[in-house]
This record gives C-alpha cells, structure tokens and sequence, in this order.
C-alpha cells in the first residue's frame, strides 16, 4: 500500500468544528446503506471528520462473530468440532481410497477378462475393453443426470437438507430471569455433503408457503438460521438473516421456543405444543410430553437439546421437563 | 386531495403491514409516532409525496414493537425478548471481545431500554427512540457501540492517582505546544488539497491511515469490496502528494525543495526544546505514553 506524508496524516487528524453527531438511528440506517442519497452523504461527509462517530460505525458495522457469541456462552459439546471434523477427514480418506481401490480391482478384472477373451478369440480383441470403459463410467454419469433432472425439475422435491448446528448462547444470558421467553434463533452451519437424496414432500397438513424453497439450500448450499416470528412462525433464512422464510409446521399454534441441532429441529409453543423434525423442517411430528400420567398444558418457553436424544424444556410455570430419549419419555423437575 | 388520499391509503397500509394491533397500538398511536418521524427527517414544508416516500422506507413492524415495549406492553416485551435477547449478548460480546464487559454492557443497555430512568412518574424507555430508519438489530448494536464507546472514553478520564503516579502524571510537564512547521506553505498547501477531497475520500484515508481499520473493515462501511478499497487508497495515496507537490509549487517552492519538505517526518518538526529541559531536570518516571504526547519521536 501506497504510503501518504506525514504531514497529510497530521492535518488529516485535525478536528474540524462539528455540528451533532448523527443519531443511532441515522448510523445503523448508514451501515445498512438504507437512507436516502442526501442523507447517506451527510453522514459520509460527518463521519469523514469524525473519529468518534467512525469508530462507532466500525463497531456497529459487523455482523456479530458467531465464535465470539459462541465463546461467551456456556460451552456445549458441539459435534462440529474440531476432533470430530478430524476424525470425519480420516473416514473420507478411509472411503475414497477403499472405493478407488475397489473400483481398480474390477477395472483390472475386466482388463484380465478381456485378455482372457483376446487370447481365445482374436476377433473381438478390444470389445470388452470398449464395451467395459463405458460401463464403468456410465453410472455416475447417469447418476449426476438424475440428480440434475431431479433438481431441475419443477415438482419441488426435498433435496437432502444440509444439516445444521446450533450457536446457542441462552444460558447465560443476562436476562434470563427477567421474562420466561427462550432462544429462538438458531444459526446453521453447512456441513457440506450430497444434495441427492430425495426424502419426501413438503408435509402436507400444514400451511402451505409459496416462500420456501428447499431445493434452494441444496444448490446454494448457504447456512440456515431458524427463529421464531414475533407472532410465533418458525421461519427459517438461507441468506444469513437478509430474508426469511415461513416454515409450515401445523396452523393456529403459536410457537415460543426453538432448538436446532444437527438435522433435528423441536419447537415448542402455546399450551404445550411440542413438534419435532428430524429432517430439518421437512416433516413434523407432534411430540406429547407426558410425566407421571399428566401431560405438558402450560406454554413451552424454553426447549434445548444437546444432542438428539438428550434434552430439556422450560414451561411458562418454571418447570423443566428433561427428556433421554428423544422425547420418546418425560421427567417433570 | 388526491395526494393527501393517498398519504391516508398509505397510512392505512402500513398500520396493517406493522402489526401494530397485536402490540397494542391503536392506529391513532401509530399515525402520530410516523408524525413525530415525519418532523424529525423532514422540512416542515415537506410535500406529501416525500411524506410517503419516507414512511415507505421505514421498518414499520419494527417500530411498531419497539414502540409498544417502549409503553410498557408486555405483550411486546415478551416478543422483543425473544427476538433480541440473545442478540443483545452477542453483539456485547463482539462489540467488547469480554465476557464480562459484555455482560455489563448489555445489562447496561436493557436497563436503557427497559426504561429505568423515570422522568414525571413515567418511564422514559430508550426504545422510544427508534424510528425505524435501519433494522432494530442494527439501532441496537450503534446504541450498544456508541455506549461501549462512550465507557471507554469515560473510564479514561477516571485515572486513580496510583495511576497517574505509575503513568508519570505527578510530574508530568507542560502539554506540547502547537506542531512547529518549518515552512507553513507545506501545511498550507496540505490542507488546500485535502480540502477538496470527497467525503468519501476523506473518509477511507482516515478510516485507514488514523483509526488504522483494515481493508474489510472499510470495505464493510461502504459495502464495497476490499480490494475496491484498495485500488481506492493507492490511487488517492499516490494523487495526494501529486497535488500537494503542484500546490508547493504554485506556492514558489521548486520541485526539489517540495519533495524534500514532504518527506520530513512530522515528529521530527514537534520537538519541543522547553518540554526536553523539563523532562531532563524533573523526574525520571515518565512514561512512554506521555513522551509519545509530548512528541518527542527521539
């Protein structure tokens, strides 16, 4: 980078007389480049004279680090992790190279038949090999065409759902005496993997949404968030926050509380409705939390699961309901 | 009249859009806050097309819930808990890189919020303030930046004494006079050309080459990319001692005398012979901080 004098930078930090700082409101409408021209160059033209204002844009500017976020929060075995991402790397070393070798041995089999073949009948020396080569070939060729028709086409079929993670921060939130709401935001990190398998349709006793396209998070391969609608809608984005779309889990349930780990996604809302998707919010299933005979009534405020078996739920009256199973059996604490 | 219908229409629209009545604000309430925005943006001849043209750009739901929390609905708190409990945390942490400061500073900001401060019997709610220019996340985390900012500065100006004795400040002598330029022309001349800079301009050099932020960082303020930003300073870089030449020029300095006056190093013209005296007689505790105000670059 081109070095400018000293002097330029002397004078540059000579501080002009300034009229008011621009608002909060102003700043934020700023960073997110949602002001009118006029206004978008007054605050330029501010912040070009004042390091105050530019130093709270700065901060203000950046998205918030989900590791930083992460850090602060109470720490949680998070399978993304990076012994498991090791491991995971050892395995597909392992499978590639078990399936390079399996796919030689029968390429050297049938080069071996074919000599055989060459050696008993000189007029067909080649075919095989002609006729093998494609064969070989042919079938991820094929397969790579079915996935792309399948893709393409427009019967919006679910593609495998990326998996997701959750960034929980919930625990040691500041406020979590303050008033019975829990996390509802879910950040999801793409693990990567094939988008191939079709698993099913959209579940059809829901709404239905014009908005959501899950053969988009396949192509994109973007990182899913979760939250809850202020009205309590799941919704879900696939553009890190910018646009949201509603997920239909089952009509006239107001949700309160969410959890995503991995593919499995829970939410649980208003008189105790708990649903569950092992999918990642392609087929839901009503999930009856029952302890000692009697079953959840009061709102679900909180829902954490560490794991797919393991898990937890707040309600409205403070009490935890602790699952082992996979919501499969209940203990009221 | 066909203007004002459609301000009438629009208003309409935006009642529903806002969901204003799930948060418990009458449709009355919600046309005099878009009022009281209208007269903090606007002239007060502005016309009813730019009227409608602001209020199309605001984040009606989110005044909306801003604006009930900040009257007490408890409805809305609930909702705005939910939403922007833990993003309050995150961005604190962030904005902090300190698990307890953050932790400060959030409880801080909610109590803002919230309204603790009473003024007439009722409380005064810092979400009162939010007038849906941007995203309430992103009002929130200016507040939170602008509020950690503020701490700082503040935390600054409160040394304990055993501090100032460790800083040196007990013996510290006089501030640094002026920069002592050896010609003024230079300055002269310096400020002709920065003078006619772009607020742009000016903005990324000082973002740059003052507050030392980093290329993304820029980048991110002005929503370009990185390597915009710099091709951008390595064209301003290179053009600014062009002009700052010509201007040494124009001014009756050779070309010579002009490149020699530019690389003289700042530092070295802020010397100042009273403050070294002192410095020699007086104490030996003094601080690197305080020598680097002092501006002695030896």
């Amino acid at each position: 980078m081109t070095e400018i004098p000293k002097i330029v930078r002397q004078r540059l930090q000579t501080d002009a007389k300034l009229a008011d700082h621009p608002e909060p409101n102003l700043l934020s409408a700023f960073v997110e480049r949602s002001l009118g021209q006029r206004e978008q160059f007054e605050v330029l033209h501010h912040l070009s004279q004042c390091m105050n204002c530019r130093e709270i844009v700065s901060l203000s500017g950046a998205q918030p680090d989900v590791a930083v976020a992460v850090s602060l929060a109470p720490a949680r075995a998070a399978w993304l992790s990076w012994p498991a991402l090791r491991w995971g790397a050892a395995i597909a070393c392992v499978v590639v190279i078990g399936a390079a070798v399996t796919m030689h041995q029968k390429h050297e089999s049938a080069q071996h038949s074919a000599t055989q073949a060459s050696m008993s009948n000189h007029a067909i020396v080649d075919k095989p090999m002609s006729l093998q080569s494609p064969n070989l070939n042919s079938e991820p060729v094929q397969a790579a065409k079915q996935r792309t028709s399948r893709n393409s086409s427009g019967n919006r079929k679910l593609a495998d759902p990326t998996p997701v993670e959750m960034a929980d921060a919930r625990t040691a939130s500041p406020f979590t005496g303050v008033v019975p709401g829990r996390a509802k935001d879910a950040v999801a990190v793409p693990q990567g993997g094939e988008a191939e398998q079709s698993t099913g349709e959209l579940a059809t006793n829901g709404p239905t949404s014009d908005t959501f396209f899950p053969d988009d998070l396949a192509a994109e391969n973007l990182a899913p968030r979760w939250t809850l609608s202020w009205d309590g809608v799941l919704q879900r984005s696939l553009d890190s926050g910018r646009t949201w779309q509603t997920i239909p889990v089952a009509s006239h349930v107001i949700f309160r509380a969410l959890a995503a780990n991995g593919l499995d996604i829970w939410v649980g809302g208003k008189a105790g409705a708990l649903f569950r998707s092992s999918d990642a919010g392609q087929h839901w299933t009503q999930v009856l939390p029952i302890a000692n005979g009697q079953p959840l009534v009061d709102d679900i405020v909180g829902v954490e699961f560490s794991d797919g078996l393991h898990g937890k739920l707040t309600s409205s009256n403070r009490e935890n309901w602790i699952t082992s199973d996979a919501g499969q059996t209940w203990q009221k604490q | 009249m066909e203007a004002s219908a459609r301000l009438d229409s629009l208003l309409a629209e935006i009642y529903v859009k806002s969901q204003s009545e799930i948060c418990g604000l009458s449709r009355a309430q919600f046309d005099s806050i878009l009022g009281e925005i209208a007269r903090k943006y606007l002239a007060a001849d502005a016309t009813q097309n730019e009227i409608c043209d602001l209020y199309r750009t605001l984040r009606v739901e989110e005044l909306a819930l801003a604006r009930s929390c900040a009257i007490g609905n408890e409805h809305a708190w609930e909702v705005f808990l939910t939403r922007y409990r833990e993003k309050l945390y995150e961005i604190a942490g962030y904005i902090t890189k300190e698990s307890s400061t953050a932790r400060e500073l959030a409880d801080s900001i909610y109590a803002d919020l919230y309204g603790t401060v009473t003024r007439d019997g009722q409380r005064a709610s810092k979400l009162a303030s939010y007038t849906g220019r941007g995203s309430l996340e992103g009002w929130l985390r200016t507040v939170m930046a602008q509020e950690h900012v503020n701490r700082y500065r503040r935390q600054r100006r409160l040394v304990s004494l055993d501090e100032e004795a460790e800083e040196g400040a007990q013996f510290a002598t006089a501030e640094p006079e002026a920069a002592i330029v050896a010609d003024p022309r230079v300055e002269g001349a310096v400020d002709e050309v920065l003078a006619a800079l772009g607020a742009e301009e000016r903005f990324v050099l000082a973002s740059y080459f003052l507050d030392e932020r980093t290329l993304a960082d820029i980048a991110r303020s002005l929503g370009v990319h990185e390597s915009t930003i710099s091709r951008k300073l390595d064209k301003l870089a290179k053009s600014l001692r062009k002009q700052i030449l010509a201007s040494l020029g124009r001014r009756g300095m050779s070309r010579r005398q002009a490149q020699e006056a530019l690389e003289v190093d700042v530092r070295d013209l802020r010397v100042n012979i009273r403050s070294r005296l002192a410095q020699e007689t007086g104490a030996p505790a003094f601080s690197k901080k305080k020598a680097e105000t002092a501006g002695d670059g030896s």
